[in-house]
């Protein structure tokens, strides 16, 4: 049987190839715990995560879910986000 | 140029690294995805699912493996014993069906083309008093001591653990806690073992050292 961060290496790849960057992440991250010396699964890893945040800041991700973005619309018709 | 167009470029450039890394490994790719789905199959078996048609499909779309090439010794280790799990977990069923005995014909096919895995027999015995170490450890009836005790070690281990891995992990704790110079040794044995079969056990050998650091420091 392979082990768990194998198969979670594996589908990390897989999601790369489906441009699924967050899915991508999410295994790397558990791929991580066996592969953490692996210089190329590093590489792949980082590059993944800089590119999520990068996403993130132009606004193609969200943000982390435990954020909360409420923007708030007055009566004069001014505008203001509280984060 | 603003701050979103250089995030932007930089957007590009990361996208398009991860493409090509992806693309030059698609070949990879292709056979990992590929034993990763018969070890998912392997481990539905366990479950009590039904994969006849999955096992079947699989057979029929990764044919093309059998003619060379494109496996790796450590992909065929792999499949191996995979495929032997596979068979092990059917032959537990009472009920010989048709298609139970196509895919046992299957496997039978596959394995005459990659190679099967030897078995392993291991013989239990009850624990025996354990012999002193004496302090001529380079002798062959010394060395058979240590060994018949590292088997016996494996043995309780490996319990019914489903991977070497595992076994690897509790060797090393108890070589790490309980200052096991046999465990030590049995570690050792197992990293070059899953070395040979293309593992990646550079994080074991770092805790294999860690573990022989410590037992030097606590025999001074």
């Amino acid at each position: 049987m392979l082990n768990a961060s194998e198969k979670a290496y594996c589908l990390a790849l897989q999601a790369l190839k489906d441009k699924d960057y967050r899915k991508a992440a999410e295994y790397f991250d558990r791929a991580a715990p066996f592969f953490v010396e692996n210089e190329e699964f590093n590489l792949y890893r980082e590059t993944t995560r800089l590119l999520l945040a990068v996403k993130r800041e132009l606004g193609a991700e969200p943000e982390s879910d435990d954020e909360l973005v409420i923007e708030e619309v007055f009566s004069n018709g001014q505008e203001t986000d509280i984060r | 140029m603003s701050r979103t167009e250089s995030l932007q470029g930089l957007e590009k450039v990361l996208e398009s690294f991860l493409d090509r890394a992806v693309k030059l490994k698609e070949d990879r790719l292709s056979v990992l995805g590929g034993i990763n789905r018969l070890d998912d199959i392997a481990r539905e078996i366990q479950t009590g699912d039904d994969i006849t048609e999955e096992i079947g499909n699989w057979f029929a779309e990764h044919n093309g493996w059998l003619s060379g090439g494109v496996l790796r010794t450590g992909d065929q280790n792999r499949i191996g014993e995979i495929l032997v799990e596979i068979r092990r977990e059917l032959g537990q069923s009472d009920d010989i069906t048709p298609a139970l005995d196509k895919i046992n014909s299957e496997i039978d096919r596959w394995s005459g083309v990659i190679g099967s895995p030897t078995p392993k027999i291991i013989l239990r015995r009850p624990p025996e008093p354990a012999e002193p170490i004496t302090s001529t450890p380079g002798t062959v009836e010394q060395f058979g001591l240590v060994f018949d005790g590292i088997h016996d070690l494996f043995a309780e281990l490996r319990g019914t653990k489903p991977h070497l891995l595992t076994v690897l992990d509790e060797a090393l704790k108890k070589a790490e806690l309980q200052n096991d110079k046999e465990a030590l040794i049995l570690s050792g044995l197992i990293i070059y073992y899953l070395k040979q079969n293309t593992y990646k056990v550079e994080p074991y050998v770092r805790r294999l050292k860690e573990a022989e650091r410590s037992q030097k420091q606590r025999s001074q």
